[in-house]
């Protein structure tokens, strides 16, 4: 069974990050639950998932970069 | 391994192409990622990061190279620290500026040339992919499809699984992944 801080953990590392008011990315809810130790560990798994995601992608791409290009407001041209 | 000029694709990114955008922060997300990890515990990196991605899109346009190589991943370096200083101002207000400033100091070497991936480590990852659990494989698949549009409680209940049961077998999958390129001499800190 895992444990609380286990759980809060796998959601930051997700690349799912809520939008505030002004539109802007902002902490994941989890994030501010996390002890700061957790948040360390945290960032090393989102560095290492991110890794594996873009070898798995076909463009090279992980989450992160997937979630940046469905926000980006292209030119209309 | 040493990397290349990102800059390259400065030119497409200027005319507003996305796919060279993709190509860009494929290359540059790493060593963003990695310069910011001083900063892991004061502020959320991924939120930091993204944030940070979408402005360099939108300053692009205006972004002269300087000759020196990766100007647009070197600008992205300065743009991230600022935003992570905002965010620490917003979710810390009771620090003073010195001590914004004394937290948000960024790896020492950062916007160096980024690394080149390994053609061979994603034939390894879809061959150890391949012989994931079913749940696990579920969730993970689950999260890399989504892209980081929908938030896990989208995912599990999707997939029909408790939260607390999805967030394990993600887990589960990424151990598993991992502890299996391990087994084919894949070292944990090639990725």
């Amino acid at each position: 069974m895992a444990s609380d801080d286990e759980l809060l953990r796998e959601q930051v590392v997700s690349a799912w990050r809520p939008r505030g008011r002004d539109g802007g990315v902002r902490s994941h809810p989890a994030w501010h639950d996390l002890p700061e130790r957790e948040r360390a560990r945290a960032y090393d798994e989102a560095a290492s998932a991110r890794r594996l995601e873009a070898a798995l992608d076909p463009e090279g791409l992980s989450t992160t970069a997937r979630a940046v290009l469905a926000r980006l407001r292209l030119p209309s041209r | 391994m040493a990397g290349g000029d990102l800059d390259q694709e400065l030119p497409a990114i200027r005319g507003g192409d996305a796919g060279a955008f993709g190509r860009w922060m494929a290359a540059a997300e790493p060593e963003l990622r990695r310069a910011l990890r001083p900063l892991a515990a004061s502020v959320d990196v991924e939120a930091v990061l993204q944030e940070s991605l979408l402005r360099i899109w939108q300053v692009a346009p205006r972004v002269e190279p300087d000759g020196r190589g990766n100007s647009l991943l070197r600008l992205a370096v300065t743009v991230a620290r600022n935003v992570a200083m905002t965010e620490l101002r917003r979710i810390r207000p009771e620090l003073t500026g010195d001590e914004v400033i004394a937290r948000v100091q960024l790896a020492r070497d950062a916007g160096n040339a980024p690394a080149l991936p390994d053609p061979h480590l994603r034939a390894a990852i879809t061959q150890c992919q391949e012989k994931l659990p079913r749940q696990p494989a579920q969730a993970l698949d689950a999260r890399l499809r989504s892209g980081g549009a929908e938030p896990d409680e989208t995912l599990a209940e999707r997939l029909q699984m408790r939260l607390n049961t999805f967030l394990q077998n993600v887990t589960r999958a990424r151990r598993f992944l991992l502890d299996c390129l391990k087994r084919r001499g894949i070292p944990l800190e090639e990725l």
